[in-house]
């Protein structure tokens, strides 16, 4: 009696054209670094209307107290590794870092809690923008968002 | 609240504003549903207050 071999067939997959997966991909990354260039475009530009205002004017009001409290707004030339980390997370507001520094025309002053407070809230904007670009590169990747 | 140096606010106002600013972006990034937000963002808003507050207590007694 020969054994019997179950042999299993691979699962019917949906036929897509080969450059499909690498167009989406694209427009993927395209999507990403326009919602981190200008905050909320990556879910405008996929017609998320809701999630595209509240991430433009978060990241804005926390800009733009940031700089008027005289927070610090960090530049390429820091001192030490928490500058540098500082500038990254600044970085991260796109083009509102240059607002940022437009806004600051005094420069920072840390020396009052405000100032601190202010060097918080821009951090903060810069990482919830990266945030936000990731999560409008995803949804157009296709992943549930 | 706009003083000659810039926008000045209290530790209080600066809490409740990063509180509010946080959890109202929180909450349209992480769900879909209008209600599911609103529940989320006061979920959010609350915990912020609570867990700020009491490290603020915790750190009372070596504040100065």
């Amino acid at each position: 009696m020969a054994d019997e071999v179950i042999q299993q067939t691979p699962e019917a997959t949906p036929a897509q054209p080969p450059n499909e997966g690498t167009q989406r991909e694209g427009f993927a990354w395209a999507i990403g670094i326009a919602g981190w260039l200008l905050p909320g475009l990556g879910h405008a530009l996929q017609r998320m209307w809701g999630r595209a205002v509240v991430v433009f004017l978060a990241v804005g009001l926390l800009v733009v107290a940031g700089a008027t409290m005289r927070g610090n707004v960090f530049s390429s030339n820091g001192g030490d590794a928490f500058d540098t980390l500082g500038y990254v997370a600044d970085l991260g507001t796109g083009s509102f870092y240059l607002a940022a520094r437009a806004l600051e025309r005094d420069g920072a002053d840390v020396s009052h809690a405000d100032g601190d407070y202010g060097t918080r809230f821009l951090a903060t904007a810069g990482v919830l923008n990266l945030l936000a670009a990731l999560h409008a590169y995803e949804a157009a990747r296709g992943r549930k968002a | 609240m706009i003083a000659t140096n810039g926008f000045a606010l209290t530790h209080f106002q600066a809490f409740l504003l990063f509180a509010a600013v946080i959890s109202i972006a929180f909450g349209f990034l992480g769900r879909r549903r209008p209600k599911d937000r609103i529940k989320y963002i006061l979920w959010s808003f609350f915990l912020f207050l609570v867990v700020g507050i009491g490290i603020a207590w915790a750190m009372y007694p070596f504040s100065r």
